[in-house]
């Protein structure tokens, strides 16, 4: 076999090469630190869900509990969220708890601020299964309800709500 | 068990693609055994995902994966009654040896990482949601969670290509498990690295460029490890990966006398909008180039009966959102002249967060600089049909969704272009690599292996501007 060399097949090769190893030395840094910056997570059935509550509430293994209280509550009423706006952890709780809440509804409430009086004195204690508090402060005429590290709190309403 | 468990989800969804995969290959033509498997997967992963939804139409509990599974044993029995043909073996020099060892450890890696990371955000609240739900409720959605608008954050108007994948290994597991429901992701990931791989040896006539080309798919930052990529969870690179079979057999279904192909591209085509929304958009750009490859080549006009699975999948999933009240998407504004026109001046600022995107080294690495030069050399071989087809499904796409954009209901677009366009820009990124390779085989040394021989190529030879397929 014989390879017939040209400038422009030379050119080629080193516009190639070049672009090849520029890509690499642009990458590699970005790639090394995603690959070594993530430790391993746990490996359990609801660990997407765990990892996140752990991190936004410091809350080990908590998803399985939060889905005990939704599930020891009238599955055909339905689970109030509230998040505070402007908030990605409280926003992001308010989903994952939306997500554990099924087979209820879910109504999410984002308020400014952290004290849900208003929208909470309007509802029909009736028709609502839990109150999820994700970094707002529950009321104090409502009872207390399970907290998960800080930031969470469950409220099932199968409590006498004392108003 | 878990391993055993999985194994079973993953051996019935081979099975069942190799049986559609004979179907359609009618053993008219070679394939690789990486073909095969990649094939094999994404046929699988389409049929199974769809008849869980069909069957879960009538059935649901126990009898729906019994039913599943029964047909894709079915598959399997035709696949081995009518088993595809594989090219002779060839011996693999060192250089495609030590491009093999150094793909085989990013796939470690990709493995590896997929396993520390947990499910992005959308991979759980978008897609792993629905498969959920499902298992919960005996392999069907529930109704309540397409009416319940405080649910409508996940979009239960995508469809269920990846959250019923998801639901299959549910069944096998026996319970919803989010940690499990990410190995199908790195094998979307071994299913790009061998089309790119196969394709290499088809559209340049040699393995080593598409090898090349799959070992650096793995230094595109957002394909790795960038949020949304191949590894999170989400259905973009899966969409990627159908939209490369599409594209790519297309190419080669270019050619008259490989129906073959296209009967590949045909299904490719219609498993699109089964994989994401926005599949929609690939599948329009997608029939509009299997038209000009039809009307180019002068193929029969039967063969526009290619576009047909696709749009029974389109309006059987619109079907059925209404017919569950399901919420429309709230992102975008009704598609509309009025609409258009009165957002028009969006148009410039979009252009320039397309360029900035462009140029995002840490996202993109030099990736779009590289594809540039791709298209520069393609430019003077665009006369071939193939070519124009190939360029304009990498172009165009981006377009359509920079304009999708103009229609955005967020109070600042520019945010929803930021959040998302690297997602949706990872869509063309293999088809991307297929310009690459292409053009880094411009100016190759002839092979000289008679191309009989090498067995599996649809190969680009000769002059590049008289390219010539040959198939053994």
């Amino acid at each position: 076999m014989t390879v017939r060399f040209s400038y422009g097949r030379i050119a080629h090769v080193l516009l190639w090469g070049g672009l090849a190893v520029a890509s690499l030395w642009v990458s590699i840094p970005k790639i090394y630190s995603g690959v070594t910056q993530n430790p391993l997570h746990s490996t359990g059935p609801l660990h997407t869900c765990d990892s996140y509550l752990k991190f936004a509430t410091g809350a080990s293994v908590a998803a399985k509990d939060v889905i005990s209280i939704f599930q020891s509550t009238t599955a055909s009423k339905r689970i109030i969220i509230f998040t505070r706006k402007d908030d990605a952890f409280s926003s992001g709780l308010g989903l994952t708890a939306a997500y554990l809440a099924s087979p209820h509804l879910v109504r999410l409430f984002e308020i400014n601020g952290t004290h849900p009086d208003n929208e909470l004195s309007k509802m029909n204690p009736d028709d609502v299964a839990a109150v999820v508090f994700c970094r707002i402060n529950r009321p104090t005429w409502l009872p207390a309800g399970k907290v998960f590290g800080s930031g969470l709190e469950v409220v099932s309403m199968s409590e006498k709500v004392r108003r | 068990m878990s391993a055993l468990a999985l194994l079973g989800a993953f051996g019935t969804l081979f099975v069942a693609g190799y049986g559609l995969l004979t179907l359609l290959v009618r053993r008219e033509t070679r394939f690789s055994l990486t073909e095969q498997i990649a094939f094999s997967w994404l046929l699988g992963t389409g049929a199974v995902s769809l008849l869980l939804w069909i069957f879960g139409l009538l059935v649901h509990g126990a009898l729906l994966p019994a039913l599943v599974g029964i047909v894709c044993l079915l598959l399997g029995f035709v696949g081995w009654r009518r088993m595809v043909p594989l090219p002779p073996r060839s011996a693999p020099k060192s250089f495609e040896i030590f491009l093999g060892i150094i793909i085989v450890i990013e796939i470690a890696v990709v493995f590896y990482l997929s396993f520390v990371h947990t499910l992005g955000w959308d991979g759980l609240l978008n897609w792993e949601i629905k498969a959920h739900y499902a298992f919960a409720n005996g392999g069907v959605i529930p109704a309540t969670y397409f009416s319940d608008s405080g649910r409508a954050f996940s979009h239960p108007e995508y469809p269920l290509a990846i959250p019923f994948t998801e639901l299959w290994l549910y069944f096998w597991l026996g319970e919803a498990d989010q940690f499990c429901a990410k190995a199908i992701f790195p094998i979307f990931y071994v299913v790009g690295i061998f089309l790119l791989v196969a394709l290499g040896r088809r559209l340049a006539g040699r393995t080593w460029i598409g090898l090349l080309a799959a070992a650096f798919l793995f230094f595109v930052p957002q394909i790795t490890v960038e949020a949304g990529s191949a590894i999170g969870g989400y259905a973009d690179f899966p969409l990627s990966v159908f939209y490369l079979a599409t594209i790519g057999y297309l190419f080669c279904a270019a050619e008259p006398k490989h129906d073959a192909f296209f009967r590949l591209y045909a299904a490719c085509l219609a498993l699109l909008p089964w994989v994401k929304r926005d599949g929609v958009i690939l599948w329009t750009v997608a029939a509009a180039c299997g038209l000009c490859v039809i009307l180019a080549t002068k193929k029969s006009y039967r063969y526009l009966l290619a576009f047909f699975p696709g749009l029974l999948i389109i309006c059987g999933w619109r079907f059925y959102l209404s017919a569950m009240h399901a919420p429309q998407g709230s992102d975008f504004l009704p598609v509309n002249l009025d609409s258009f026109a009165s957002h028009l001046y969006r148009i410039f600022p979009l252009l320039s967060a397309l360029l900035a995107e462009f140029h995002d080294l840490p996202t993109w690495s030099l990736f779009w600089f590289v594809v540039a030069i791709g298209i520069g050399y393609l430019t003077r071989r665009v006369r071939d049909p193939r070519i124009l087809v190939l360029i304009a499904s990498l172009i165009v796409p981006i377009f359509l969704y920079l304009l999708i954009y103009v229609f955005s209901s967020w109070p600042n677009y520019l945010d929803h272009v930021g959040l998302s366009i690297s997602r949706l820009l990872m869509h063309v990124t293999p088809v991307g690599f297929l310009i690459i390779l292409l053009g880094v085989s411009r100016r190759r040394v002839k092979s000289p292996a008679p191309v009989h021989e090498r067995g599996v190529t649809c190969t680009m030879t000769g002059s590049e501007r008289t390219p010539v397929v040959e198939l053994a």
